[in-house]
């Protein structure tokens, strides 16, 4: 699972419809979720609540700018200079 | 090649569409072909297999319900009669993906999007190679073919005498920002840079003319807390990331059956090793180009770091060896912008762009003194040594209109950028109008766009025509303020804004990521393709078709070259331009936008 992830090349978004009584409950339910399956760095991006439930993009930052990236399988020490 | 007899078969209910084309490839291409209808059982189709001694089978399914197991029957009949060793059985549609098609035992799966020379290689038993769609794109001049004849000879004449009162003005007039331009034209040489030759007389010219954070770099190797440099082993992963993505890429136009509008979209996550991924991906899915976007603190500070750097926060720094590095991972249709319009690196951006090759920058002066925060004065005396430099290296330059998003009414906007595009002209410049297809403020006071989104923007485009025959590039990004953290609705606003912008047959427009509107973090790289494949789409569904805006496109468009002309009249009756801008008259803080101050007071006397 981890190495897969190492290819996202920056996040994950998780897209789908939640059965719920409000916006609220349906943020809470979806934030959860993702941190139920292992990602800290999330967030909701999109979500509209009608009766129904809501529709709700969530996102989790895999490598966020100026982290080391697993899709370039890159890990040492900084300093030198490089041109 | 030899001739085979193939049979092929919708086990659908309904669909045979997709077979029918596949047929009609496999007989043009010389085999013998038997078409069954849709709804046979498998036995059915068995029957028929056994009856025609055919060769290949090629089944075709579109509805997703009982998929797998009526395949599965299929396959299991075929087996009972004995006909796998000598026909070879394909199976495509919709509802069908290889996997399903390898694990059922079919020789071959063909999934949505399937084309009709894959089906006929399977048939004719030879490896599918897919054709190169490599396409060479060239870089295409935007300003090419445009006279920049004024076609409103009032406002010609009113333009003329503000660009004559700026240079009067600015020509005993220097900055640290046009001195340092200075250096790094005459001290810095990219070739022994890229050699690691050290510049000696541009180390001890340079740290003197810069604020604290860059001499602090300079003289006592202290970063800017944000920042940090990549190591050799990063450097190797990207160069190789870079090789092997070229290898594979190829690179679409979006345009379909028009010649313009280009498509640009910007980078700026921070790190220009993330940037290179999304400029690859943005290539990928058909962008045109790419701008670079800096840093907010960037434009407040004096001068540039140095070192291939990365910056955890939006926009990503500008020092050699970014540009150096960024510029080596473009394809080499790719245009190439470096953004110099608004702070107190202006000319040196400039200079730094033209030694890296870039074919584009931007440069406006009303802008970048009223909704960027730099004083006035200070970036009259810099945009006009920007604008010499722009036209040494032949980079043209668009001249953005951003005030209007802070409230400056579109007339007052354009009439700062025609200030500056004369200005341009004067210099041997080739400057590119960049009026905004946005919902600004004004808009949304005024009900300008009440009904539609199209008859404002038409009228802008109509009004700057009427004026003068210059490119026009449409920003930055099209639809602004249109777009909500919905991708489908903010994919959709970026197209329907492109479409109109192609319909008006203009050069060039600035796209947003479908992220626009999401604050909450960087703009994720999807973000870019959802919006790219959207555009796309757009400029599919229209091609050259057109649609009409309504009368009222065409009074707007009068009210907005009348109010062009009456300010320009108030700047020349103010008597120094920059006057005009601290007075309001370009944009006032009655509208939402205040001169500068930035780089207050440091104008000096040559």
């Amino acid at each position: 699972m981890s190495r897969i992830l190492d290819r996202v090349m920056d996040a994950m978004d998780v897209e789908t419809f939640l059965v719920c009584s409000s916006e609220d409950e349906g943020r809470r339910l979806m934030l959860q979720f993702l941190k139920d399956i292992g990602f800290s760095d999330v967030d909701i991006v999109f979500i509209q609540f009608q009766g129904p439930g809501v529709r709700v993009r969530a996102r989790a930052y895999i490598h966020r700018p100026g982290d080391t990236y697993g899709w370039l399988k890159a890990d040492s020490a900084e300093g030198e200079d490089v041109k | 090649m030899i001739p085979k007899k193939v049979l092929l078969a919708p086990i659908d209910p309904v669909h045979d569409v997709g077979i029918k084309m596949i047929r009609r490839g496999v007989e043009e291409a010389g085999h013998q072909t038997v078409l069954l209808q849709p709804d046979l059982t498998p036995e059915e189709i068995i029957r028929e297999i056994l009856k025609h001694s055919v060769d290949v089978v090629l089944l075709s399914r579109s509805l997703g319900y009982g998929v797998a197991e009526i395949l599965a029957r299929f396959v299991d009949l075929a087996d009972a009669v004995g006909i796998r060793q000598s026909v070879r059985l394909g199976i495509g549609g919709m509802a069908i993906r290889p996997e399903l098609a390898a694990e059922l035992g079919f020789d071959a799966g063909f999934g949505p999007g399937t084309t009709i020379e894959e089906a006929l290689a399977f048939v004719e038993g030879r490896e599918y190679v897919p054709q190169s769609v490599r396409q060479k794109k060239e870089k295409k001049d935007i300003v090419k073919g445009y006279t920049y004849k004024y076609r409103n000879e009032t406002i010609a004449g009113l333009l003329s005498r503000i660009t004559d009162n700026i240079l009067s003005w600015a020509s005993d007039k220097t900055s640290p920002g046009v001195l340092r331009a200075q250096v790094r034209e005459e001290l810095w040489d990219v070739d022994r840079w890229r050699n690691y030759e050290k510049m000696t007389e541009f180390l001890e010219e340079y740290p003197k003319l810069c604020g604290d954070l860059p001499r602090n770099f300079y003289e006592k190797g202290i970063m800017h807390p944000k920042t940090r440099r990549f190591v050799r082993e990063e450097v190797v992963a990207l160069e190789s990331y870079i090789r092997a993505t070229r290898e594979r890429m190829e690179v679409p136009r979006l345009q379909h059956t028009l010649l313009k509008p280009l498509v640009f979209n910007q980078y700026g996550t921070g790190c220009p090793f993330q940037d290179t991924g999304h400029i690859k991906v943005s290539e990928a899915w058909g962008a045109d180009g790419v701008i670079h976007f800096d840093p907010s603190w960037g434009a407040r500070t004096e001068g540039f770091l140095d070192g291939f750097l990365t910056h955890q926060e939006d926009g990503t720094v500008i020092t050699p060896a970014n540009l150096n590095r960024i510029r080596n991972s473009l394809e080499p249709g790719t245009l190439w912008q470096v953004r110099a319009h608004r702070g107190l690196n202006t000319p040196e951006t400039v200079v730094l762009a033209g030694k890296f090759k870039a074919d584009l920058t931007k440069i406006n002066i009303c802008y970048g003194a009223l909704g960027a925060g730099t004083d006035p004065a200070r970036l009259t005396v810099d945009a006009v040594a920007a604008i010499r430099y722009a036209a040494k290296y032949g980079m043209h330059f668009d001249v953005v209109t951003n005030e209007e998003l802070s409230g400056v009414p579109a007339y007052r906007a354009f009439a700062g950028m025609l200030i500056t595009v004369d200005l341009a002209l004067r210099l041997g410049g080739r400057p590119i109008l960049q009026p905004l297809f946005c919902f600004s403020p004004e808009v949304m006071l005024e009900g300008y766009m009440r009904d539609n989104y199209v008859d404002f923007n038409v009228a802008k485009i109509a009004a700057l025509r009427r004026i003068i025959d210059a490119p026009i590039w449409p920003g930055a990004p099209i639809g602004f303020l249109t777009h909500t953290e919905d991708r489908v609705q903010s994919s959709t606003s970026t197209a329907y804004h492109a479409s109109l912008a192609a319909m008006l047959g203009v050069d060039a427009i600035t796209v947003a990521s479908s992220d626009e509107a999401y604050s909450g973090g960087p703009i994720s790289v999807p973000a870019k393709v959802d919006t790219l494949r959207a555009v796309a789409e757009g400029f599919r569904f229209f091609g050259g078709s057109r649609i009409e805006p309504s009368g009222q496109a065409g009074v707007w468009s009068g009210e907005i070259e009348a109010g062009i002309e009456r300010v320009l009249k108030q700047v020349v009756d103010r008597g120094e331009f920059v006057d005009a801008i601290y007075d309001g008259i370009l944009g006032s803080r009655e509208e939402g936008v205040y001169p500068g101050r930035n780089g207050r007071d440091t104008v000096m006397k040559k």
